[in-house]
């Protein structure tokens, strides 16, 4: 209390206030998972037990699969997209490191994505993917047109980018990555104008090669903030809805269902078989898998 | 001395004041929920309120406003709060389950048997749930069956279809991928309008998706079997991959004369003579099994009052000042709606040749959710189905047969 007075209490403030929200919101939707709930009559409140619990993991729900696919694939999405996200930040900012005429202009437009509000650009690669005006597919055709690539192959032009289930995925799937990869970029390029140039004179000192030099000097040194960086990119891409519910508002036939469009369609969509109850339940079974992930990444940031 | 002049002047300015303050006090406050976007100006929805302030002095209308797609949300959350507007505007088709919760009113005791009179059956039917009336009908569409009627002469079509079969032999004569012309136009994607797009194809055969009266789910007999399969026909000679497509994007197509036949509103078809296409609409085809010429389905959006609102006959005075017929006819006329009150088809500018069609499938429109207790998740099961059958996943009747297992479960019916 001599050295500082209150002044560390006054300045931590604001940041009790925001963990006293989150933890709040966090135990209303621990409590409410054990309720049936309606969304529409406030007064209604059952107490389950565990019984929106159970009927996620054993009612075969009638209209959705059952929630080891909305797991399954929720996780196929975070893995395949962060580390898309990782190694193409990565190039992107071993790249921008490069003394090149520019430069500047390259760097800025790395961040350009984050300059499209998202609802905007998810709207904007419906009409990329569209089979009938979308640029992609007059792209392909043109290359056919000349080549003839694609009839050699057996593929029948236009493509139905999200009119397919898989596609369907890996379409939403390469929206998610463009908008991701400038974060990525941008924190990656930082961490490399901040590795000491004397290590990699040292390096060449003793004959290191480039890749050398990379593979024993940037990715130690970068390596803390890679594992920072993707910690960030699997929570927000665990929490990924807009590019999904604008492409293919998870369908179709459930191809692009991830958990935050289940949370939303069993919350506030289905009012006779969902809930808030069991949307509750849903959001608290993927805080836990969000939260061990932490765990662990942590655990290992740790380790250094 | 000043002091007590200041102060005796202060004391006789709040005491005359006093009667202007409690009478602002008296003042009802009713607030009201309205939609924005696809045509719902704030302007046009605020004159309404001025309009309506003028006429009722003592009642100070506020207006909330919210875009279209998160209507729904609002209204629910609002609900959830205990304290939800006094009117909300609501799509029809929400009226089962926001009845079933207990969070609008019956509004039978209101509706003077003047104001009944003034709206066809059908109109009322979109309302109608448990044989009560929870809404005054706003606004409504019908669908027609658009052509281009250039493609038609170039491909000798000279009948314009009646029956399913008629329809589907024009569409093959049109079909000409290799120049970039379609038979027709097929929505696919995971959106409530390709629900609607099948629905009229499953009105035409005379099939429903409940029976309104038990709500046990019909949609797997043969009238709906026959409609999928015809949708999932019609889709050979449409648009590459048509789960790519919702039908408000397919004017898209329509209007660069890229194919023969769909199905849309007027606006669409009024965007489509607009660019330049020689476009006309008819009654949409009826199938094999439909005791009527033709049938569509019928979308309308309503006014409604919460349970919880604390002036109920002022939030009904207000839905009848909006419903009335000057006012109706306004609001219709600016926004090219179809007329829902039957005095209204009279105007001049309902007589225009492309409502026409529109405004006779009024007679044969059938609600779009009668019946059904959960619309949203409905419309997902529907949509999967419809999904199955276009990727070929299963047939008509194995899908329809899914879907109306998983329908009667949500609508609470075993077995």
């Amino acid at each position: 209390m001599k050295e500082g007075g209150l002044k560390p209490y006054l300045l931590i403030l604001p940041l009790a206030f925001v963990l006293a929200f989150i933890t709040y919101s966090m135990a209303e939707t621990i409590y409410l998972s054990f309720f049936e709930v309606s969304y529409l009559n406030p007064f209604y409140k059952k107490f389950v037990g565990l019984g929106n619990y159970l009927w996620l993991f054993t009612h075969p729900s009638p209209t959705r699969p059952y929630i080891l696919d909305w797991l399954t694939r929720s996780l196929i999405w975070v893995a395949s997209s962060v580390s898309v996200k990782v190694l193409i930040g990565l190039g992107g900012a071993l790249i921008l490191n490069e003394e090149f005429k520019g430069r500047g202009i390259f760097r800025a437009l790395t961040v350009a994505p984050w300059a499209i509000p998202w609802a905007m650009a998810a709207m904007m690669w419906a009409w990329v993917y569209n089979n009938q005006y979308g640029i992609l597919d007059s792209i392909l055709m043109h290359i056919d047109k000349y080549t003839g690539l694609f009839k050699a192959l057996g593929i029948k032009l236009p493509l139905a980018f999200i009119g397919l289930p898989l596609p369907s995925f890996i379409s939403c799937l390469i929206a998610d990555i463009w908008a991701g990869v400038p974060f990525m970029t941008m924190v990656f390029l930082a961490g490399l104008q901040a590795i000491p140039q004397e290590l990699y004179d040292a390096a060449m000192i003793d004959g290191a090669s480039s890749f050398q030099k990379f593979r024993h000097v940037t990715l130690p040194q970068l390596s803390p903030i890679i594992m920072v960086a993707s910690l960030f990119s699997i929570v927000w891409t665990f929490n990924s809805f807009d590019f999904i519910w604008i492409l293919t508002q998870g369908g179709p036939l459930h191809a692009t269902e991830t958990l935050p469009i289940a949370i939303y369609n069993v919350a506030f969509r289905w009012l006779r078989v969902g809930g808030l109850g069991k949307g509750a339940a849903l959001s608290v079974i993927q805080i836990a898998i969000v939260s061990t992930v932490i765990y662990f990444y942590m655990k290992l940031l740790r380790r250094g | 001395m000043k002091f007590k002049l200041v102060f005796t002047l202060l004391i006789a300015f709040l005491f005359l004041c006093s009667p202007l303050l409690v009478s602002a006090q008296r003042k009802v406050t009713i607030r009201v929920l309205m939609p924005l976007g696809g045509g719902y100006t704030k302007e046009a929805q605020m004159k309404l309120a001025q309009e309506f302030m003028k006429a009722y002095p003592q009642v100070e209308v506020k207006m909330e406003f919210v875009g279209w797609a998160e209507l729904w949300d609002k209204i629910i959350s609002s609900i959830a709060s205990g304290s939800p507007p006094d009117v909300i505007y609501i799509g029809s088709r929400w009226i089962p389950a926001l009845a079933d919760m207990d969070a609008i009113i019956p509004l039978d005791k209101y509706i003077t048997p003047e104001k009944y009179a003034m709206y066809p059956e059908s109109v009322w039917n979109t309302v109608r749930y448990k044989g009560h009336i929870w809404g005054v009908v706003r606004a409504m569409s019908t669908k027609c069956l658009i052509y281009n009627a250039k493609i038609l002469e170039k491909y000798g079509v000279t009948k314009i279809p009646e029956t399913w079969d008629e329809l589907l032999e024009a569409v093959k004569k049109c079909y000409h991928p290799e120049e970039g012309i379609y038979g027709f136009l097929i929505a696919g994607a995971k959106f409530v309008s390709t629900v609607s797009q099948f629905q009229n194809w499953l009105y035409a055969n005379g099939g429903l998706i409940v029976d309104p009266k038990t709500g046990k789910a019909l949609i797997n007999n043969t009238a709906g079997v026959e409609a999928l399969e015809f949708y999932a026909k019609l889709a050979k000679y449409a648009e590459p991959n048509p789960i790519q497509w919702r039908r408000e994007d397919l004017i898209q197509l329509f209007k660069a004369g890229k194919a023969a036949f769909y199905v849309d509103h007027v606006f669409n078809l009024i965007k489509a003579i607009k660019a330049g296409i020689d476009a006309d609409a008819a009654p949409i085809p009826r199938g094999p099994h439909a005791k009527q010429p033709t049938a569509c389905v019928l979308i309308t959006d309503s006014i409604a009052i919460p349970k919880l609102s604390k002036h109920k006959d002022w939030a009904w005075k207000f839905i009848a000042f909006m419903t009335d017929l000057k006012h109706q006819t306004e609001f219709d006329l600016a926004l090219g709606f179809i007329p829902p009150m039957k005095a209204e088809r009279k105007l001049l500018f309902f007589q225009r040749w492309w409502y026409r069609p529109y405004i006779y499938m009024i007679k044969y429109g059938v609600p779009e959710a009668a019946g059904i207790k959960d619309w949203e998740a409905v419309q997902d099961v529907i949509c999967t189905a419809i999904q199955k059958v276009l990727l070929g996943q299963a047939t008509a009747k194995e899908a329809l047969d899914e879907a109306a297992a998983k329908i009667n479960e949500i609508q609470g019916i075993k077995g």
